[in-house]
């Protein structure tokens, strides 16, 4: 088995839209393990990985996933596992239909698709509400009804575009625990994401892209290092008492700032250990009973940071 | 998260096996996929109110006996020849196709759920097919249903109507009717799959054919068999008179209709498939 039959390979890869730059002479070649694709929004990461998935066509080059392409999809989306940015789910289904409908069309007989289905689905957390209709969920809930109709088929490649957007802190942990579990097992985990602090707490390697360009490959150490330094994470918590949550936070020296949100139902905190911070508040919530509606990346200074780490004061 | 043993490359065994089993199982879980979300719920209602509405008009009249009391049954296959070529075929027939076919591929973009299709391991050619095998199980069931029900309603109470069904030509215009509600449905079903595909929007195109049928007995002879309705009239029992001003040409033989048709409509669904295979998944732009 050749380096190609293991990796995902893009040799030179271009797409235009008509005159507009999607992505621009990317060649990379991605191992096993957990790779983030980051960078600001438009940058360029939801056309790499529908390019990869053969959603898209390249305008030049060409991309093959452990030696296959997308011109073949009966080998190759027996290996591929794609949840894609689209909040978008066929009308009338219910969570496991959803995954059991697909599973069919991949070809599994019904007895097959019924227990991929319950595996997948449990691996969400997501077994209560299986026989609901998706169209009712909640926006974390069909994050990971998404996620378990990507993985349920069992593939070695799983690709995800934002997939921890709209999350609540526990699922968060849960799902990125099983990223780290499905790249244990050797799949490869391409993992895109706007917010660099998500990254760094998921990925193995980072590719970085920028204005459709890849602008830095390699380990995330270098960046993550950078990034606590210069440029802290800033989250939004929406919750019922903001004020209490300012005043258990800003205990604590990871915390830079925190601010009441304009409309008084929020905390902006900027911090330097985001993995500290989510600590922190599922610490709060558990001593004080804050309701917590959403807990929000903001990329309020995401461009500054990527702008920072392409020139030559960045590390990456 | 449950502790799930790891994940590993497994397909099982009977989505292993060649070629046509598992190819068959893929096209009639996309049928049972497509009719459970786009047919079986309120979606439906308004193809099944279309499809059936040819009832309406003999019913009406069934339900009004003085309208007909005088009538015998030589009357009742003009008014049915009538209401099925120009209403049930032109119309209703013809709309429904559009709706049903032309919307495959058009509803998944707009409700941007085409790509869960596009990323499963099923040739993009087979899932063209899968959705056209989708339409006609819907539509032809549909307008059979329709066809024998408006075909009752207006023979049923005229007197001598069993002398025309059992020692008449009654069963083999039944035969007939039913024979170009199912062409009809093939044919139209291919049209407008391709136009699905071809065009963001259907219904345009979609009235430029209906203009295009409508006038076709104005047409030169070379240009009517450019046509659905010029193969299936020819295959109607009772023809319609088409005017002072209808050019006339020779009807083309069954032996030559319903092949032509079929092949024709083969053409369509390849192009469409052709369309398809090379199609990107870019909603935004939609």
């Amino acid at each position: 088995m050749s380096a190609t039959d293991r990796h995902i390979v893009y040799e030179d890869v271009s797409k235009f839209y008509g005159e507009v730059l999607g992505v621009n002479r990317v060649t990379l070649s991605v191992p096993p393990g957990i790779t983030g694709l980051v960078g600001p929004n438009g940058s360029g990461k939801t056309t790499l990985m529908n390019l990869t998935a053969g959603l898209l066509w390249p305008t030049r080059g060409s991309i093959s996933v452990l030696g296959m392409t997308p011109d073949h999809p009966e080998e190759m989306f027996r290996l591929v596992g794609y949840s894609t940015q689209y909040d978008a789910f066929p009308p009338g289904l219910t969570g496991y239909q959803f995954i059991e409908s697909f599973l069919r069309i991949h070809g599994y007989s019904r007895v097959e698709a019924e227990e991929l289905t319950w595996k997948a689905i449990e691996r969400v957390n997501l077994t209560e509400a299986a026989g609901r209709k998706v169209a009712g969920y909640s926006k974390g809930m069909r994050q990971r009804i998404k996620l378990a109709q990507a993985i349920a088929h069992q593939p070695s490649v799983l690709i995800l575009d934002e997939p921890l957007n709209g999350l609540d802190p526990m699922a968060r942990a849960e799902v990125i625990a099983l990223f780290r579990e499905l790249a244990a097992a050797g799949l490869h985990v391409l993992v895109s994401s706007h917010i660099l602090h998500e990254v760094d707490l998921i990925s193995d390697q980072v590719v970085l892209i920028h204005g459709g360009y890849v602008v830095a490959e390699g380990d995330i150490g270098g960046v993550r290092d950078e990034m606590e330094e210069q440029h802290p994470a800033q989250v939004l918590i929406r919750c019922d008492r903001p004020a209490l949550l300012a005043s258990r936070v800003f205990l604590h020296d990871h915390v830079v700032e925190a601010r009441i949100h304009d409309d008084g139902k929020g905390l902006l905190v900027r911090t330097r250990d985001a993995d500290r911070f989510y600590l922190l508040l599922n610490e709060v919530v558990l001593d004080t009973g804050l309701a917590v509606e959403t807990v929000m990346p903001t990329d309020a200074d995401v461009n500054a940071v990527y702008e920072y780490l392409i020139s030559n004061g960045g590390k990456s | 998260m449950s502790d799930i043993a790891t994940p590993t490359l497994s397909v099982s065994s009977s989505a292993r096996r060649l070629p046509w089993g598992p190819m068959a199982r893929q096209v009639l879980s996309v049928v049972r996929l497509e009719l459970r979300k786009s047919f079986f719920g309120r979606r439906g209602i308004g193809i099944y109110v279309l499809a059936l509405s040819p009832v309406l008009i003999p019913l009406i009249r069934f339900l009004n006996p003085r309208t007909f009391e005088r009538e015998q049954v030589a009357q009742a296959t003009e008014f049915f020849s009538y209401l099925y070529q120009i209403y049930a075929l032109r119309i209703a027939l013809f709309l429904t196709c559009v709706a049903v076919f032309g919307n495959m591929i058009r509803r998944e973009v707009l409700d941007r759920t085409l790509h869960y299709y596009f990323l499963t391991p099923l040739r993009r050619e087979i899932l063209v097919i899968a959705k056209y095998v989708t339409g006609v199980v819907v539509t032809i069931p549909l307008f059979i249903l329709s066809t024998l029900t408006a075909f009752t309603l207006s023979y049923l109470p005229h007197q001598g109507v069993q002398e025309f069904l059992f020692h008449g030509p009654g069963l083999r215009h039944l035969g007939a009717y039913l024979l170009v509600t199912v062409l009809a449905c093939i044919g139209y079903g291919g049209v407008f799959l391709l136009f699905g595909s071809l065009f963001r929007s259907p219904a345009i195109p979609a009235l430029a054919v209906m203009g295009w049928e409508g006038i076709n007995f104005l047409l030169p002879p070379l240009l009517k068999r450019i046509s659905v309705i010029h193969y299936l009239q020819s295959l109607c029992p009772v023809p319609l008179s088409e005017g002072p001003f209808a050019i006339l040409a020779d009807a083309p033989s069954p032996w030559l209709s319903i092949p032509g048709l079929l092949l024709l409509t083969a053409v369509f669904v390849a192009v469409a498939a052709w369309r398809i295979r090379g199609m990107e998944v870019s909603y935004e732009e939609e």
